[in-house]
């Protein structure tokens, strides 16, 4: 019974001595991450409209709902609007940047 | 589970795993399903900038750990890697056929990218010659012999686990790295706690019989 335990030590020891240490990715990272991916998508095509997106069950931050609320017809609502918002520069350079809009995706990748 | 090919797509699948303590998060706030990860692709393939979100949100942390990990202790290309993963992944989504979890078909492509990075170390210029190296110091020196003892135990666990029989190595997966307890996997495989007892017993066994005899 001895030997079992012992070795079921042993095992314990090798799996703490061997995993993974959960790290969490740099708030800057997954923001410039984001970024770079909704650039590639739109070299391959237009963005989903904000409408599908809402549809898809994303929630909007407030300056895309005002924007899919505008009667400017579709074109507005493919924009990357990301691209213009302060949001977007504060999380690519600072970490846990101080930004709080509710449904913002830079504010998701917050490690806070 | 799948037949685990090697050591290393053991390790893979063993990060790719969820610990029922731990699940991984989604907008939801709920694991994360088979169903879930087709649901998102197809998001990601109508090129859905929320998808994008939950794409990085619910995968970067898993694929920056395993990165950082493998790389270790030279760490400072982590980022350009994981964000090249995320690049390379949504480019290759098309051959996402949902044969495995989304997040292990990540690592398999991190793994990838990591291999370009050792093989570029390769092509770097040769060391200096003692007498010019000699600025490491000594904790540096202590950093990298403990990370070096920490990867042979790692690769010599993973190959004894991959060339255990299936059974075996799932269930020391579930009890050693993934600290289920004896009920859970019962009820995970619908045997009961002392058979799983039974099969852990011999799986222990056959693991220290592999350990021993190969540990020279």
């Amino acid at each position: 019974m001895a030997g079992a335990d012992a070795l079921d030590l042993f095992l314990e020891e090798l799996a703490r001595s061997t995993d993974v240490v959960p790290i969490n990715a740099p708030s800057r990272l997954k923001s410039r991450t984001y970024s770079a991916l909704v650039r590639l998508a739109q070299r391959h095509g237009p963005l989903c409209t904000l409408d599908e997106s809402k549809t898809l069950g994303g929630g909007l931050c407030v300056f895309e709902e005002l924007v899919r609320i505008t009667p400017a017809g579709e074109p507005p609502q493919r924009l990357n609007l990301c691209r213009v918002c302060h949001a977007r520069i504060l999380a690519e350079h600072f970490e846990n940047a101080p930004i709080f809009w509710p449904n913002c995706p830079y504010v998701r990748f917050q490690n806070r | 589970m799948g037949v685990l090919a090697s050591p290393l797509d053991s390790l893979i699948w063993m990060l790719s795993r969820v610990p029922p303590d731990q699940p991984e998060t989604t907008t939801a706030g709920g694991p994360v399903s088979h169903a879930q990860d087709l649901e998102l692709v197809r998001r990601l393939e109508a090129r859905d900038r929320k998808a994008i979100a939950d794409f990085v949100a619910n995968h970067a942390d898993a694929l920056y750990s395993y990165v950082r990990f493998r790389l270790a202790p030279r760490t400072e290309s982590a980022d350009d890697v994981v964000q090249d993963v995320f690049l390379a992944a949504w480019q290759k989504l098309g051959s996402y056929r949902g044969d495995s979890p989304l997040r292990a078909w990540l690592l398999g492509i991190a793994r990838h990218k990591i291999e370009d990075v050792y093989r570029e170390r390769l092509r770097e210029p040769d060391p200096l010659p003692d007498d010019e190296s000699a600025s490491v110091s000594a904790a540096g020196e202590a950093v990298l012999d403990a990370e070096i003892d920490r990867r042979r135990l790692r690769e010599r666990a993973a190959t004894i686990l991959s060339e255990l029989p299936e059974p075996y190595s799932t269930v020391l997966l579930w009890r050693y790295w993934e600290h289920r307890s004896t009920a859970d996997m019962a009820a995970t495989t619908g045997r009961t706690e002392k058979a799983i007892e039974r099969l852990l017993d011999r799986a222990r066994k056959s693991f220290r019989s592999r350990w021993e005899h190969g540990w020279r």
